[in-house]
């Protein structure tokens, strides 16, 4: 099946996220435009393949990869200057401790708007034929926010923002406009999240995971008989039990993501002195036969 | 890489801070443990435990009140103690709510509002808020020497410690006024940007057909007359961490270069709020380098060997990484503060022998400085 036009990538803190993103918009990027964007206007993964920050939001890695620093806060308040076009006062409004009264309440309103945002360009995506690539945030918070959609709905039972909501949960459930990516590091507690944000999306709300990305998967360098034997050499033996430990965690976690039926793509665990641009094309090219 | 241990004299509270996935819950359960160990009576609220932490301080998942941590088989003075429970904000919220409500009418009123039932997805905070409120609660038991706070995982740190403002901002009768009330309801008038603030209420509601603004004044309006018992006890909280004398803020995070920035804003943000960080913990560093020399020594098949030092380059440059992290996170305490660097166990911790562990390196009984790289 055909990926869907925006990825949406999430995963236990620390699990590689942005190299994950970073590496996902390189790969893509071999065969369409690709827009890579975060939700904290932090463009950490822009940042890894080198991209300046210009402040407005809008920049490019090269002429295929073009980058988009969102957040819902901004969201707001665009939405804000929309509905009180006079700068002055809506300038007021955003600095204000009111605007703070504003927010609170209405409940999940920006993630409501940053959601619409997402719908908006990934329907410009399709249009250009090209894919969206979002650096999202861990899963306790992405998931929240993919169920504001759901909750606002509730909250409107009839009207406009029923029918929005209504228009977003759609989006989120359809195959071939959204999917979440998820990645993990093999270690247990990543593991655990990833298989919970992985139920999650499949049985509460029904949207589509194009894929478990396992970062930092060691080559096996050992076999079991040079275990043993290393196993009495001291502080290099510890080094020896290290890298076996990491091979056993990571073919672990592949058999207990496979049997849950997720597509697991391996990224290799990158002993290098530094991870740049050089280590996330690196990745690409292990990603992208995955994507086919 | 000198580190600086961990003083915690008598203080009376530690907020364990920082970004998800660092470990910050294992760090508040050792700091907590240590110091029962060292004969205190210590309590530790934990916000989202691993499994397999809660089973190390014997807590299940719905541990909603303060249950005994067995010590048995760790090394303590006999006057300690160690208490621990799961923060349940949903049930600490309804408590709040009977506690306060003047009357069962109004509870219930509270209690049926379709934005209260809402409440724990749809306002941020509120977890947070009840984070402090449980904290509160706890501080009030006079036998407790050390209370340890674990916090829920945030991007900033004004996502937590601004909580309770934030709530309150809700509840005050101010933003009552501005989000139904007529004006000078309260005798006050309205000022521009206020008139504006409801305005666009007013478009989102038209726009949406929510109607939220009629709900979330009446749930603003069922606070009435208890609006005083939040507002104070939200300004005891906000006093309470930043009472530099009862009071150590503790950083977690990791030695890894994604990190490094992250933390720096982090830092940043809790001393834009007034809040000076006490210590930075770096959980789960690289333990020492062998001497790669010491290779040639050994009597082993030449193919083995070649593995062995390519097993040793591969370690090394993560190792080279790791010490470039350490570097820039310790340049961003200053020297009053202080700087923890805790090995990794090699293992999620799952007894309570691991937790001490934890907790010997951050007392620096047991000096992570060796785990920590080259010493300076």
């Amino acid at each position: 099946m055909a990926l869907p036009r925006l990825i949406f990538i999430t995963g236990k803190g620390g699990t590689g996220k942005s190299i994950a993103a970073a590496a996902l918009a390189v790969a893509l990027a071999r065969r369409n435009p690709v827009v890579l964007a975060d939700l904290d206007r932090r463009s950490s993964a822009a940042r890894m393949l080198g991209a300046d920050q210009n402040g407005r939001g809008f920049c490019r890695v090269n002429e295929r990869i073009e980058v988009r620093a969102l957040s819902p806060r901004a969201e707001l308040e665009s939405f804000i200057e929309t509905i009180v076009p006079l700068k002055a006062i809506s300038r007021r409004m955003l600095g204000s401790r009111t605007f703070g009264y504003v927010t609170a309440a209405v409940p999940g309103l920006e993630a409501f708007l940053m959601l619409e945002r997402l719908r908006i360009m990934a329907g410009e995506a399709a249009r250009d034929d090209s894919y969206l690539v979002i650096d999202g945030p861990a899963s306790g918070s992405a998931i929240e926010l993919l169920s504001v959609a759901a909750g606002l709905g509730r909250l409107a039972p009839r009207g406009r923002l029923n029918r929005l909501s209504l228009e977003l949960e759609r989006f989120l459930a359809d195959p071939n406009r959204f999917g979440v990516a998820i990645t993990l590091s093999p270690e247990e507690a990543a593991l655990r999240e990833a298989m919970e944000t992985a139920s999650a999306l499949d049985e509460r709300m029904g949207i589509r995971r194009v894929a478990a990305i396992l970062n930092g998967v060691a080559r096996p360098l050992f076999n079991r008989a040079e275990g043993k034997i290393a196993a009495a050499m001291g502080e290099h033996g510890r080094l020896v039990a290290r890298r076996i430990e990491l091979g056993a965690l990571a073919e672990r976690a592949r058999r207990r993501l496979t049997s849950t039926g997720l597509n697991v793509i391996e990224l290799p665990m990158l002993f290098t002195e530094s991870i740049g641009k050089a280590e996330i094309f690196e990745l690409s090219r292990a990603l992208e036969p995955r994507l086919a | 890489m000198k580190a600086r241990p961990l003083v915690l004299a008598d203080r009376r509270l530690i907020l364990c801070l920082g970004t998800g996935g660092v470990g910050k819950t294992t760090i508040s359960a050792a700091l907590a443990l240590g110091e029962a160990m060292g004969g205190r009576a210590v309590d530790v609220m934990t916000v989202d435990p691993a499994p397999r932490l809660l089973d190390a301080l014997g807590l299940t998942v719905d541990s909603g009140e303060l249950s005994d941590v067995e010590l048995d088989g760790i090394p303590h003075s006999g006057r300690g103690r160690l208490r621990a429970m799961k923060l349940d904000p949903k049930a600490t919220f309804d408590s709040l709510i009977a506690r306060y409500a003047p009357s069962e009418t109004a509870r219930d009123a509270i209690l049926e509002n379709r934005l209260y039932q809402n409440l724990s997805q749809a306002l941020a905070g509120v977890g947070d808020y009840m984070a402090m409120e449980k904290l509160l609660e706890l501080c009030a038991d006079a036998e407790t020497d050390l209370i340890v706070l674990d916090t829920p995982p945030a991007r900033e740190a004004l996502d937590f410690l601004d909580a309770p403002r934030r709530v309150l901002d809700l509840l005050n009768s101010r933003a009552a006024a501005l989000l139904g009330a007529s004006t000078g309801f309260f005798g006050q008038s309205l000022k521009l940007v206020d008139l504006a603030a409801r305005a666009v209420l007013a478009a989102f509601d038209r726009l949406t057909g929510l109607h939220l603004l009629a709900d979330v004044q009446s749930f603003v309006s069922s606070f009435d007359g208890m609006y005083g018992g939040f507002a104070e006890r939200a300004e005891r909280a906000h006093a309470l961490v930043r009472d530099r004398s009862e009071t150590l803020i503790v950083v977690v995070t990791a030695a890894e270069a994604q990190r490094v920035e992250e933390t720096r804003a982090f830092i940043d943000s809790l001393n834009a709020i007034g809040l000076k960080v006490g210590a930075l913990v770096v959980n789960r560093a690289m333990p020492e380098m062998p001497q790669a020399a010491d290779l040639a020594k050994l009597k082993i098949p030449s193919e083995l060997k070649r593995k062995l030092r390519r097993n040793w380059r591969d370690f090394a440059a993560l190792k080279t990484r790791q010490t470039e992290s350490l570097s820039a996170l310790r340049a961003m305490v200053p020297d009053s503060a202080a700087f923890v660097v805790v090995p990794d166990l090699g293992r999620e911790p799952a007894r309570l022998s691991d937790l001490a562990a934890i907790a010997r390196c951050l007392s620096g009984i047991e000096s992570g400085d060796s785990a920590a790289g080259r010493p300076d």
